[in-house]
């Protein structure tokens, strides 16, 4: 598969004025500005073969943004190579960003007065696109969008879900080979959030479109991506599998177990004793060391068993704790870049 | 350049389509602004009744440097209406350039057909009458070289004073906000350029002569069209400066947005 | 009494925290303030005098004009229209002071940062350039002082009368830009009254305008002396009352419509 993006030693450093309090702190800072550096990306690099569907997590101010504002070719980086599609992207703006779309959840890119058909209507002279191959796109992005029954209405009154189906529509007329969706399901209700992913996939699997997907949402991730790339303070800390992530920072996996009858000791030697209630016990292992099938079959040995889940521990804790504890940011890297 | 033209005339289109929908009250924004806009005329015009002339200009002749820069400065005031940086600081604090860069068009022409103010017509057409006024008065005479010059000055006059407008959107980029000094430039450029240059104190003059070649843009024109002598004493060429004048101002505006742009572009907001 | 003096306290901090803004306007209005000076003096020049009012006189009628015009709020304001048209005008309403009162709170603690924050430092900075000239006497300031807060009210009692207009028509907007171009020019604002042709100044003194702004800056350059001073001031203050029960009876009005068409 072809590289679709590069990026190798990305940095990106801001320089913010220090605002300091009071009366005499604003001619203060008027005559002698204070400024400070702000690393807000660091020494990032991963690459993205054509047709992958990656999602790029991380906490606020991680650094998300701005990874996605040099991609798209607003923001010139202060060091570090990245090329898109063979193109460096701030470079060759105008050209580059035809071969692209992107989508930012809390802002539309459409026309705001516009009733939404003639917002994407002026896509079609602007990026050039054939008119045929416009009114085929249009035709199956409105069937699969379901845009057919606000098409008329001003981008301004739409509800939040039925902008965003605009605008990813719009993103995606001029078949752009790289999508960017950044935080697309932002305060939509599940309905909605479901019908964006799978079109998403949908385009993902039948165009071959690449997508960088930024979210807070991890059913998104769960949902669409295999890979994911993890991003705190300016640094990229994981890339890899979904899976890998959660087996990388939960080691603890639990088994619930029914038993058939009323047992008086359900201990097993070298696991801690198990949460018990009635005729319920649940036991913690770290499966690195045991696997789950070891663990059941040395129980199906000793007791008579109703029931049994293993559980692994939510991915939505997993990311929780790699961003509260920095569990990623100092020792234990798992496979962290 | 032609696709860019296209597309700026469809985006300017839509601007006017959303504009006229709630007529009446478009229709009475214009008469109050032109209203608004002729009282200061009006003012002067009463005035001068008491007094005769100001610095030896007649009513008719005030009356014609009013109603030229006027007329310019409100065409400008539609076509730039994107650059005006009252808006353009808005633009930019709501990320809207952002969305702009996306577009795989020129940013200028996006952000030209990103606003088309017409209720702007209202300022034009008081100066429109006003400048009639002067014309039907003042007994002008005519030849084809002031027949030909007579637009080329307005034009200048536009272009000139949308430079301004471009310079007060580009510094936006470093404050964000506003910088309302440079109304000292625009709107006060408007007031200083409908009196006759010699009421100013000379230190003022010399600003708007040459930090600001406002002088060449109306009052030497003016000169010329009235068959007035120049009391200043600048070379016989002077009157015909304007489109020099305004193309240098263009320039030096274009060079500063783009070096702006780039700036943005590297530091974001 | 009490909360009516709270609310020109708040309005006054919030009013000092635009200082930013206040300073960008100060440079504007100073310009301006020469450009107008300019006119005067091209005028008055050959002319030495005109109805009383010399050069200096006018220089200073200029300049502590353009000093007075944030204070005064002489170019209107629109932010009662647009609490009648959001309807935040209600939870004005539920206040214990009356609307004419409170909105006069907030206007005035504005006004009174302008007053210090713009219009002294104006009034210093011009004095490097033009001979201003200040009352001659203590009872001279004091009249110059009253007046001047007659006219405060009378432009604070004109502009919420305009801004009344939003109860019947959506596009009191406009209604608001041609009743302020009436006051600006009426008021002797943009240029002295004393310098326009006779039968306008005639014509003014039949409308509460020059009461706002021209009648303050004639007490105040002493150009009104005795009975002339005292008319002055008493017509001051009847414009006001009439100004006044103007907008109560017109806010009465509204505020039927408002109740009756439920906002």
């Amino acid at each position: 598969m072809p590289e679709m993006i590069r990026v190798e030693g990305l940095q990106k450093t801001f320089r913010v004025m220090e605002r300091r309090p009071g009366l005499r702190g604003a001619v203060l800072n008027l005559f002698a500005p204070r400024h400070r550096m702000v690393q807000a990306v660091n020494a990032v690099s991963f690459s993205l073969q054509a047709g992958e569907l990656v999602g790029y997590l991380g906490p606020n101010g991680a650094g998300k943004s701005t990874t996605i504002k040099v991609l798209t070719g607003l923001l010139v980086p202060t060091a570090g190579e990245v090329q898109v599609n063979g193109v460096v992207p701030w470079k060759v703006r105008e050209r580059y960003v035809r071969q692209i779309g992107a989508v930012f959840g809390y802002r539309s890119t459409l026309w705001w007065d516009l009733p939404v058909i003639d917002s994407l209507e002026l896509l079609q002279p602007m990026y050039d696109i054939p008119p045929a191959r416009f009114r085929s796109n249009l035709a199956e992005f409105s069937r699969l969008l379901d845009l057919e029954p606000f098409i008329n209405t001003p981008v301004r009154s739409l509800s939040l879900g039925q902008r965003m189906r605009a605008d990813i529509c719009a993103a995606l007329l001029h078949e752009p080979h790289l999508l960017f969706l950044d935080e697309p399901t932002i305060g939509l209700d599940v309905v909605a959030k479901e019908h964006i992913r799978q079109f998403v996939s949908h385009v993902n699997r039948q165009r071959g479109v690449t997508v960088l997907l930024t979210t807070h949402d991890l059913s998104d991730v769960e949902r669409l991506c295999e890979r994911v790339m993890i991003l705190d303070l300016g640094r990229l800390l994981y890339d890899g599998s979904l899976a890998g992530l959660n087996d990388a920072f939960e080691s603890f996996w639990s088994l619930k177990v029914d038993f058939a009858e009323d047992y008086a000791d359900v201990n097993l030697p070298g696991l801690p004793a198990p949460r018990r209630e009635g005729r319920q016990a649940v036991y913690a292992f770290d499966h690195r060391e045991l696997s789950s099938a070891e663990l059941i079959r040395r129980l199906l040995e000793r007791f008579a068993i109703a029931d049994l889940e293993v559980r692994r521990p939510p991915l939505e804790e997993t990311i929780r704790r790699i961003y509260q504890e920095k569990l990623l940011v100092d020792g234990e890297r798992g496979q962290a870049v | 350049m032609r696709r860019t033209l296209g597309l700026y005339l469809r985006l300017i289109s839509i601007q006017l389509r959303s504009q006229m929908q709630f007529r009446f009250s478009f229709w009475l924004d214009v008469l109050t602004t032109g209203l608004l806009n002729v009282s200061y005329f009006f003012s002067t015009y009463l005035v001068l009744q008491r007094f005769g002339n100001i610095a030896g200009w007649t009513i008719p002749e005030v009356a014609f440097l009013y109603g030229m820069i006027e007329v310019a400065f409100g065409t400008m005031d539609m076509v730039f209406s994107g650059f005006d940086p009252d808006f353009f600081s808005v633009f930019i604090r709501q990320g809207t350039l952002d969305q702009v860069l996306l577009r795989p068009m020129s940013v200028a022409a996006q952000i030209f057909g990103s606003s088309f103010v017409l209720r702007r017509i209202g300022r034009i057409g008081q100066g429109a009458a006003v400048l009639i006024y002067a014309l039907v008065t003042l007994d002008i005479h005519w030849t084809p070289a002031k027949v030909v010059y007579l637009p080329v000055v307005l034009l200048s006059q536009v272009l000139a004073m949308g430079a301004l407008f471009m310079v007060g959107s580009t510094l936006v980029f470093w404050t964000v906000q506003r910088v309302e000094a440079i109304n000292v430039v625009t709107y006060g450029g408007v007031e200083v350029m409908s009196y006759p240059a010699t009421i100013f104190p000379t230190w003022l003059r010399g600003f708007f002569t040459y930090i600001f070649p406002f002088i060449f843009l109306n009052y030497y024109p003016a000169l010329y069209f009235l068959d007035r002598p120049d009391p200043l004493g600048f070379p016989v060429w002077a009157p015909f400066f304007a489109l020099p004048a305004a193309l240098l101002m263009l320039l030096a505006a274009w060079r500063f947005w783009t070096f702006g742009l780039s700036k943005y572009q590297s530091t974001g907001t | 009494m009490v909360t009516f003096w709270r609310i020109i306290k708040l309005s006054f901090l919030q009013q000092l925290t635009y200082r930013t803004a206040m300073l960008a306007g100060l440079v504007t209005n100073f310009f301006w303030g020469l450009f107008r000076a300019a006119v005067v003096m091209a005028l008055l020049s050959s002319q030495g005098s005109v109805n009383g009012l010399d050069l200096p006189g006018a220089l200073t009628f200029i300049v502590v004009g353009q000093a007075m015009l944030a204070f005064m709020n002489i170019f209107g304001s629109y932010e009662l229209m647009t609490s009648v048209y959001t309807g935040s005008i209600a939870a004005d309403l539920v206040r214990p002071v009356p609307l004419f009162f409170l909105w006069m709170g907030k206007d005035l603690g504005r006004s009174v940062v302008n007053l210090l924050g713009r219009g002294v430092l104006l009034v210093a900075v011009y004095a490097f350039f033009f001979p201003i000239q200040t009352p001659k006497s203590g009872l001279g300031w004091l009249a110059a002082l009253g007046s001047l807060l007659l006219g405060w009210l009378l432009c604070f009692a004109w502009r919420f009368l305009v801004n009344l207009a939003a109860f019947w028509t959506p596009d009191a907007r406009g209604v608001g830009r041609a009743a302020f171009i009436a006051s600006q020019l009426l008021s002797g604002f943009i240029l002295p009254l004393r310098m326009y042709p006779d039968w306008f100044v005639q014509f003014s003194q039949y409308t509460p305008f020059p009461g706002m702004f021209n009648t303050s800056m004639e007490v105040y350059l002493g150009l009104l002396n005795g009975e002339a001073l005292l008319s002055a001031l008493a017509q001051q203050a009847a414009w006001l009352a009439v100004l006044v029960l103007a907008c109560y009876a017109v806010l009465r009005l509204g505020l039927r419509k408002l109740v009756i068409q439920g906002g």
